[in-house]
């Protein structure tokens, strides 16, 4: 009998140990072959015991001082975790100057926001949307040692946490909380679209009008690539083995307020970051992945389709007529010398439309791994 | 010996408060005209001048959390009435020790030292742990929150250094340090107030005309200029080249 006991003993302390190596082992990215994974800070390894510790905050509105917002509430699944609207509306009302970026392969991003040089980390961007107070997002500034207490008395958390940070004294922290989301986050990564199907080899993945959108979109004629290129279609892209610091901020002649190329004051980019003028107007230029349903569009969500935004770059900048934005981009002395304008046939329009709907990946908008754990 | 004579040293006690002001007048958050809307402002190298033209630093005492050796967050607003985004706590004076002397002069610097104003401010120690004093999307903290409330209008700033380089966990250098070197002379420690005036601060802005304008910094921010100019900042370097208008000897 005490032989069985001891044996029982052993399984059990088998399984745990096999259990506790699971829940810290490091995460298996799931990416086409030949693509390199993310970089990822070396303070913040990925786990799955972290991923789902950050799964769970992502989702949960107690991180917002009137508890009325997650991140989610900007950063919807469906939507490619946009929200839809022009600019975002923080927990308060407060109107953000700038529409919601796509989280989708933002693991992938040299560079986070629209325009801001300062933040190459989930991990120090995610404190702006939750403690920011100018405007505020998720208003959290004055409740940020609820996010400890959350962590530390509510049990499914506790567990969560303890597994997620299991080499910590005190795991539960605001520093902590943050880190699991970010880890959470860089797991939305989508390489499922037709596009990538076609990348691969298969050539029926794309239509014959998505083909020639393809093209168009290469093309030295229409120059969409030199900003929207690489395997994520950005140029602000890094991975693991990335060996230069690939960012790029560009001026698309939306604006040009003043004949001098002055944008809204409320939305200068990258001039607002640097002071310096030549930076007017400058954002990044974001993933096209899942473009089709993340309108309304550019910085401040001031186009709605995909129809005139094409029809912007086709005039190669855009003419407000009148009001307080009256002005003619396309003769901003910034705009970027990729905007030049082209002519393009109405099927021709059409194709790459079609091509653009071809980058949506049915996959990432619906992966249960990246959907809301409360409701179940 | 001289070890001896160092741990021994004779140092004496200073108390150095503040207060808010709209002109001559003390304000408050619960104020019927002019309503102070938030009031907090890290100060650093505190150092008191004597008439023989010594120097000498403050020490600060590090056993209240609004203080470190050579740093300090005042708060004067106390989270009622037009500063309820604020604290409750309030922190109206300086506390610290110097080498003993005949003082009459106070010079301080408004803002945080680079190497604490861009580390991570989830690792920071008290007073710099606020997230309302931290700017996560420029890097750095707000070295000044200040704003005033009237009837339908307003005004608000947030100082602090902008176009800064690098990246948030690599700063090298801000091209706007708006850092404010104050200098008040014939300021006695244990007897006078360092008065704010933020009617002096906020000159030029009309707070009449129904519009809540505010100022974060920003090199577009047109609505900065009259709060640089009163600090002696100038707006596009963000050095410190005028005398600022702010901060004055109060009894």
């Amino acid at each position: 009998m005490k032989k069985l006991a001891l044996i029982g003993m052993l399984l059990v302390a088998v399984a745990t140990a096999f259990f506790l190596y699971f829940r810290e082992s490091a995460y298996e990215w799931s990416l086409p072959p030949d693509l390199p994974p993310p970089a990822v800070p070396d303070d913040n390894p990925m786990t799955e015991a972290k991923i789902e510790l950050g799964r769970w905050l992502f989702y949960d509105t107690r991180l917002s001082g009137n508890k009325t917002m997650s991140c989610a509430s900007c950063h919807i699944q469906a939507l490619a975790f946009t929200d839809g609207k022009r600019r975002s509306i923080g927990s308060t009302g407060e109107i953000h100057p700038r529409s919601s970026m796509s989280l989708v392969n933002v693991a992938y991003a040299s560079r986070l926001t629209w325009a801001n040089p300062l933040l190459d980390r989930l991990e120090d961007q995610a404190l702006t949307p939750l403690l920011g107070d100018n405007p505020v997002e998720m208003g959290f500034g004055d409740h940020a040692e609820e996010l400890a207490a959350l962590l530390q008395t509510e049990a499914n958390y506790r567990a969560l946490t303890a597994a997620a940070f299991p080499a910590d004294e005190n795991p539960y922290s605001l520093l902590n909380g943050v880190r699991a989301i970010s880890a959470f986050i860089r797991t939305i990564v989508s390489f499922d679209s037709p596009y990538d199907r076609y990348m691969a080899g298969d050539e029926a993945a794309l239509n014959a009008a998505e083909t020639r959108g393809m093209e168009l979109f290469f093309s030295e004629r229409l120059e969409c690539f030199h900003c929207h290129g690489g395997f994520n279609l950005s140029d602000s892209t890094t991975h693991l083995n990335s060996r230069v610091d690939a960012v790029g901020y560009h001026n698309t002649g939306l604006y040009n307020l003043d004949g001098e190329g002055a944008y809204p004051e409320d939305n200068t980019g990258l001039f607002d970051m640097t002071g310096e003028r030549r930076d007017m107007g400058r954002f990044k230029a974001p993933s096209l992945r899942n473009i089709a349903v993340t309108a309304p569009y550019m910085h401040d969500g001031s186009i709605d389709d995909l129809a005139d935004v094409i029809a912007h770059y086709e005039r190669g900048g855009r003419l407000i007529e009148q009001g307080e934005y009256a002005g003619d981009g396309r003769l901003s002395p910034f705009k970027s010398e990729f905007v030049r304008g082209f002519e393009l046939s109405d099927e021709e329009r059409d194709d790459l439309i079609a091509f653009l709907n071809a980058l949506t990946d049915q996959t990432v908008l619906t992966n249960t791994r990246f959907s809301n754990p409360h409701l179940n | 010996m001289l070890l001896c004579a160092a741990c021994t040293k004779p140092y004496l006690g200073v108390k150095i408060p503040f207060k808010a002001t709209w002109g001559d007048t003390e304000i408050s958050c619960a104020d019927k005209d002019v309503q102070l809307s938030d009031l907090r402002i890290y100060l650093s190298s505190v150092q008191l001048l004597d008439g023989a033209g010594n120097v000498r630093s403050v020490d600060l005492h590090t056993d209240i959390p609004w203080q470190q050796s050579d740093l300090a967050l005042i708060d004067l607003e106390d989270g009622k009435g037009a500063c309820r985004d604020g604290t409750s706590d309030s922190y109206a004076y300086l506390v610290g020790s110097v080498p003993p002397g005949d003082y009459a002069g106070l010079r301080f610097t408004v803002g945080v030292p680079f190497d604490r104003n861009h580390a991570n401010p989830l690792n920071a120690a008290a007073p710099l742990d606020d997230p309302a004093m931290h700017w996560h999307w420029r890097s750095g903290y707000k070295f000044v929150r200040a704003g005033v409330t009237t009837a339908d209008d307003g005004f608000w700033i947030h100082l602090g250094s902008a176009g800064c380089q690098g990246t948030v966990q690599n700063i090298s250098s801000c091209r706007f340090p708006n850092r404010v070197v104050v200098e008040l002379p014939g300021f006695v420690p244990n007897e006078d107030v360092v008065a704010i005036n933020l009617k002096a601060l906020f000159d030029g802005i009309d707070l009449t005309d129904g519009i809540a304008n505010d100022c974060s910094s920003g090199p577009a921010e047109a609505a900065c200029l009259a709060p640089f100019a009163a600090l002696g900042l100038e707006f596009t370097t963000g050095d410190l080249t005028g005398q600022q208008q702010v901060f004055s000897i109060g009894r």
